[in-house]
């Protein structure tokens, strides 16, 4: 009965052709935009590294007199004094940690072959590849030798080894960071985060960077800071030594804990790390304060989604109503209008079942077209916001499971709203119209 | 076959309550063709619809093969329908969107019944009302009377025992109603019961048997010799 009912369903569109695809518009303008806000918020939303994003760690330590506060929710510094970070990347253990902070410089080639351009750059404990997921094109993460020696070595991203070297294979060639030579060791393959979660102070959702370099040369090199730099209290930095003692928060460890035992280890071992540094003087609590979050859980207490997202998308979901109750008054008018016939195919021993299967079919396959027009609008939406170069143009696209929902949110809210027409159909006595038909 | 006792209904508004047919009983035995004659308000239309299951009753008992309708649930009213029933309307009632074939297919459909089997069963009504070339038209472009064949084909198609004509004739000139006065004979004739509502005295006559509605009660005469047994309702009787 299935294909009947679509046959059936096929010939009353075509029998009222203007207020079916006035239907199909209002739903797919209702999609369209649903879809639009939706697909933003569910790529902000989307597990960046779901194969590990509950054994990757970022640490929080609370280095700040009592009642110190860097703003957040449970008062917690976001990042780490360099002191700390250091003293943490070099214990033994968790194996695997990687110590990072955001720099940049000019590249050149050292010659007017290409024209001098401003690089962000991220200064990262060569673990940063493998924890992080990141495949190499050429080569790979530089030696433990390499990074001890603060040796000037680099790994790049395609896009930048496309710009200097035009694609080929560039290991073993040299480019400049400011004034200094560097090698480069590896070349990235495309490495698509939607969200940086690795670093969410300098902004969750924007590209990552395209030149890495062993955090070992910060010391070396006296690198800035090109992220985020808090303090809490008065001291005098006078020069780089002084910042590398400084109690000001800048660089970021993140460490991979296999399993809840390792982490509660680990934190026993955070406990008395803060319990030491505090006998040292350096800052008055009553208690040591840690935290050890995952990828999800520093998304979310970053609120990397914000409230305004949410709002977004609850105010585009009451805008696909508003069609819906307009859809639901169109349908109404044409079930209706169908009454006699619907009549006859009861004297004739349709069950009221078979009744409304119909209808619901009918309801369904406008859904559908709906919901396929519909993708072309969210995809005009999000051609928009990419246009718009804002802060979410990366996440503006719809991926295979966006794209799957589209049609079938739409086939859904409009079974919601041909529920009532197709009930109020099916229960019509057929008796009234037969004779009067 | 079919048999109605003390059957009432009563169209109840917030002021008014009309009785639609009082104390109606009827007995209807396999192979009759009843006309049912009667002014226009009397009842007739009501009766059919109650006899054809489109409609509930207020009280009383009516029984369609020993089945007690009123006991049934609405689906299994749906499939009574279906399988004992066809009807034939004033209106005709085809579905303009679907042509001739596909009209006739509607109650094989709900039955159920395979792609095949449908086709052959179809065309056989089809041919029956001589109409099997014009399978695929629309019913637009049939006369009135054409159209009414295609009704009666429709009606055919599922082998019901029983046939419910509401003034099938009614919207027809009188060379084409006779002509489907002829069709409904025939498939009397073929074995089928008929009760057919009908304001026409000339084709009232032709039936067997004649029943007229009157104030919602029935009186029952037989017009000719040989027909059917008298079933003649207390109230009736008493006033004739």
């Amino acid at each position: 009965m299935f294909f009947y009912y679509i046959d059936l369903a096929w010939r009353s569109f075509k029998r009222t052709p203007f207020v079916s695809m006035l239907m199909v518009l209002a739903i797919a303008v209702g999609i369209g935009i649903t879809m639009t806000s939706l697909s933003v918020y569910y790529m902000m939303a989307m597990n960046p590294i779901p194969d590990k994003s509950d054994r990757l760690h970022v640490v929080q330590l609370n280095t700040m007199d009592e009642g110190q506060s860097q703003g957040s929710s449970d008062n917690l510094p976001q990042q780490l004094t360099y002191r700390d970070a250091m003293a943490l990347y070099q214990q033994d253990f968790p194996e695997n940690k990687v110590i990072h902070m955001r720099s940049g410089f000019a590249v050149h080639l050292g010659d007017s072959s290409i024209k001098p351009f401003l690089e962000a750059t991220r200064m990262a404990g060569r673990d940063f590849f493998s924890m992080f997921n990141l495949e190499f094109q050429y080569g790979g993460a530089w030696s433990v030798e390499q990074e001890q020696n603060a040796a000037q070595v680099a790994v790049i991203s395609q896009s930048l080894n496309e710009k200097l070297f035009g694609s080929e294979n560039s290991l073993g060639k040299t480019f400049y960071l400011d004034d200094k030579v560097f090698q480069v060791v590896g070349v990235l393959d495309e490495w698509n985060l939607h969200t940086r979660f690795y670093d969410i102070t300098t902004g969750a959702f924007s590209r990552t960077e395209n030149i890495f370099i062993p955090f070992s040369l910060v010391p070396v090199l006296e690198v800035p800071s090109w992220g985020n730099t808090n303090g809490w209290k008065y001291q005098e930095i006078n020069n780089y030594q002084d910042r590398l003692n400084a109690e000001i928060f800048w660089v970021q460890l993140w460490v991979e804990l296999p399993n809840e035992q390792a982490k509660a280890q680990y934190g026993q071992f955070l406990q008395a790390y803060l319990s030491e540094q505090e006998a040292l003087g350096r800052f008055e609590r009553e208690t040591p304060q840690y935290a050890l979050r995952n990828v999800m859980e520093w998304l979310d207490y970053s609120n990397v989604v914000s409230d305004d997202n949410r709002v977004l998308v609850g105010l585009s979901f009451m805008f696909l109503i508003v069609c819906l109750a307009n859809i639901l008054g169109l349908l109404l008018g044409k079930f209706l209008k169908r009454a006699p016939e619907i009549g006859v195919r009861r004297a004739l021993g349709a069950r009221k079942r078979q009744v409304f299967a119909q209808h619901i079919v009918e309801v369904s396959l406008l859904g559908l077209f709906g919901g396929l027009l519909g993708i072309g609008i969210a995809q005009l939406g999000l051609w928009g916001v990419r246009a718009t170069e804002n802060y979410y143009s990366a996440l503006a696209t719809m991926d295979l499971s966006m794209l799957l929902a589209a049609p079938s949110i739409s086939i859904i809210a409009c079974i919601i709203a041909g529920l009532y027409p197709a009930w109020l159909v099916c229960k019509t006595a057929p008796a009234i119209y037969l004779k009067t038909q | 076959m079919l048999s109605m006792k003390n059957i009432n209904k009563v169209y109840q508004t917030e002021k008014v309550q009309t009785h639609a047919l009082r104390d109606f009983d009827l007995e209807v035995s396999e192979g009759e063709f009843i006309a049912v004659t009667g002014p226009s308000g009397s009842g007739k239309t009501t009766f059919l619809n109650i006899a054809g299951m489109l409609e509930s009753y207020s009280s009383g008992d009516y029984l369609l093969d020993d089945i007690n309708v009123g006991k049934l649930s609405d689906n299994a009213k749906a499939d009574l329908r279906n399988q004992k029933i066809g009807f034939i309307f004033q209106g005709f009632n085809l579905i303009p969107d679907l042509n001739l074939y596909e009209n006739v297919e509607v109650p094989l459909r709900y039955r159920g019944i395979k792609s095949a089997q449908r086709k052959q069963r179809i065309m056989d009504c089809l041919e029956q009302v001589g109409l099997a070339s014009r399978a695929k038209h629309l019913p637009q472009q049939l006369s009135g009377g054409q159209q009414q064949r295609v009704a009666i084909a429709r009606a055919l198609a599922g082998k019901p025992r029983f046939l419910l004509a509401d003034e099938p004739t009614g919207n027809l000139d009188s060379l084409m109603a006779r002509q489907v006065m002829d069709l409904l004979e025939q498939i009397n004739r073929d074995g089928a019961t008929i009760i057919m509502v009908t304001h026409d005295p000339e084709l009232a006559r032709r039936a067997p048997r004649n029943i007229q509605v009157v104030d919602g009660q029935l009186a029952d005469f037989t017009l000719y010799q040989g027909a059917p047994d008298m079933h003649v309702s207390s109230h009736a009787a008493a006033q004739v």
